[in-house]
């Protein structure tokens, strides 16, 4: 609630604190409707031991669905959208027993804090307020979406079965993840595949994605795609400066 | 009377073996590869030697195809030292455009490395050449001596070979003769990162983890150094946090996943590995025994 009080987005006080956007969010309406005593303080999560664990299958076709493109128009694979997936194959599995199993596998990386740059007098402090800031304004000024995302190698974790450890990710509005993964390094079509579905989640609104993790300098398929799509603002997060 | 520390013993060996070289030889020379044996032989050639400079000029044999800080690195020491630095580039090397990518390593290595370092050893008249090669590296070398004699064709005979009882050296040559010398030949991996970091010798930013471009070449991460380098169709590299046991030309240089961006990690790093830095190295892999048939050629 301090954090909320001193101006902090939900977003960004989830972050900081490590618990989740509705909580920070429920607590937060709680707060204003009731003041301090409103606001539920209880023990974190559930019991050690007590945890929904995924059964084989359903854990055979969560890997299955990730290496695809989701049926709706979401850009990939939210945990959402893989637990209604999969309860319409007749497994009941809640979003957030998905998101535990993708965080066991290094698979849920978090939001880049990039928004804390904004205030730093460093270079990449510089580089936000005189690059990112008037791309991400003009977007949201036209009531475009603002992404971050990028492309990732997960680790491998001892004593879980081997992954597709390509992941592209993307996070959206309060940091929820939308995620793709891949036996080998992303292509250009799959880069590509990702940000047209991007502009088709919002169609005719434009659409900022601070992305990290790949050389887009070095695709010329890229570099055209960019120039053929002028309301796609794509901002290659830089390497090297602990993002 | 306090013993000396390991390093300490190592160093002064490789001292002595490079004032032996200044005594016995006439023109010798050391090959500086701008790789992190290279700045510690170069250290310990001007400790060797001071106050004076090292009474011999530094040459790097160049292939046209290494790593773009690496160039940086080594004109910047040159103009501190204050050595006169030779580069010679193979111009038969350079008329037929070899390259790693067209022409395969092998060829890369043998015209632009091998036939390069015989040419400058030729032209200059250069009668031993230092060079930073250690025996942890590979397995030819571990049988190498440190003052290791080549032909007047600078062909290596791994079964004639001098002894080197009690670290006492035989520098007759014949005529024609030249030696390549090794003053690191003693040192592991893990003894140079050591030696680096309590002498605060300056090394090419490459061996520090930080995030490059990448591609996947036979399970082999090669960086994307500059635009010569060919990428697949579709193929876009990828930024990861990658670091270099080893340097040598780019696209036949691996890197490795690290976290290691200081000193004190790498060293950490060192006490866990299990594998040679030259595992690194395509040109190690090309065929069984490779290194030892490219030194009974002349290479290094």
């Amino acid at each position: 609630m301090r954090l909320r009080l001193d101006g902090y987005t939900v977003a960004d006080a989830a972050e900081r604190t490590g618990l989740s956007a509705p909580t920070v969010s429920a607590a937060w309406k709680a707060f204003r409707e009731g003041g301090w005593e409103a606001v539920p303080v209880r023990q974190r999560g559930r019991k050690t031991g007590q945890a929904t664990r995924l059964d084989e299958s359903a854990q055979q076709v969560l890997v299955h669905l990730l290496a695809t493109q989701p049926d709706d128009d979401e850009p990939a694979w939210s945990a959402r959208a893989l637990a209604e997936t999969l309860n319409a194959r007749g497994q009941t599995v809640s979003p957030r027993a998905i998101e535990h199993w993708l965080e066991a596998r290094d698979l849920k990386p978090k939001p880049r804090a990039l928004d804390e740059l904004e205030r730093q007098r460093t270079q990449a402090g510089r580089w936000y307020r005189q690059r990112v800031q008037p791309v991400l304004g003009a977007v949201r000024e036209s009531g475009g979406s603002v992404w971050k995302g990028g492309v990732r190698v997960a680790k491998p974790v001892s004593g879980v079965p081997e992954l597709p450890r390509y992941q592209l990710y993307l996070h959206g509005k309060r940091g929820a993840l939308h995620t793709r993964c891949l036996t080998a390094p992303p292509k250009v079509n799959d880069y590509l595949t990702l940000f047209q579905r991007l502009r088709d989640h919002a169609p005719d609104k434009p659409v900022a994605l601070m992305f990290h993790g790949a050389d887009f300098q070095a695709s010329a398929e890229i570099r055209q795609w960019l120039d053929a799509h002028p309301d796609f603002h794509l901002i290659n997060v830089p390497p090297a400066n602990g993002l | 009377m306090t013993s000396l520390t390991h390093l300490q013993k190592l160093e002064a060996e490789s001292i002595q073996i490079m004032r032996e070289v200044v005594a016995e030889t006439e023109n010798p020379v050391m090959l500086y590869s701008v790789g992190k044996d290279s700045a510690v032989m170069l250290h310990l050639a001007r400790k060797a030697f001071a106050p004076a400079p090292p009474p011999f000029p530094l040459l790097h044999v160049d292939t046209r195809w290494k790593f773009r800080a690496m160039y940086e690195f080594r004109d910047q020491m040159a103009k501190e030292m204050g050595m006169d630095l030779l580069v010679h580039i193979n111009p038969e090397g350079v008329e037929k455009d070899i390259n790693p990518f067209t022409h395969g390593s092998t060829i890369h290595t043998d015209v632009m490395k091998t036939e390069g370092l015989k040419q400058a050893l030729d032209k200059y008249g250069f009668d031993a050449a230092f060079g930073g090669a250690r025996r942890d590296e590979e397995k030819s070398r571990a049988k190498e001596r440190v003052f290791s004699f080549r032909t007047a064709q600078h062909r290596w005979d791994p079964k004639n070979q001098r002894p080197e009882l009690w670290r006492l050296y035989n520098t007759r040559k014949h005529k024609g003769e030249s030696i390549r010398v090794f003053p690191l030949s003693n040192w592991t991996e893990l003894d140079i990162w050591q030696y680096i970091y309590l002498q605060d010798i300056p090394i090419v930013p490459l061996y520090y983890a930080a995030e490059r471009p990448v591609v996947e070449r036979d399970g082999t991460l090669i960086m994307v150094d500059d635009k010569r380098m060919p990428l697949e169709p579709g193929e876009v590299p990828m930024m990861r946090k990658v670091r270099f046991r080893t340097l040598g030309c780019y696209p036949l240089t691996g890197a490795i996943e690290s976290e290691a961006d200081t000193l004190p990690a790498i060293i950490q790093e060192m006490l866990l590995t299990k594998t040679s830095e030259r595992q690194g190295r395509v040109i190690d892999h090309d065929s069984t025994g490779s290194m030892e048939k490219k030194k009974q050629e002349g290479y290094f």
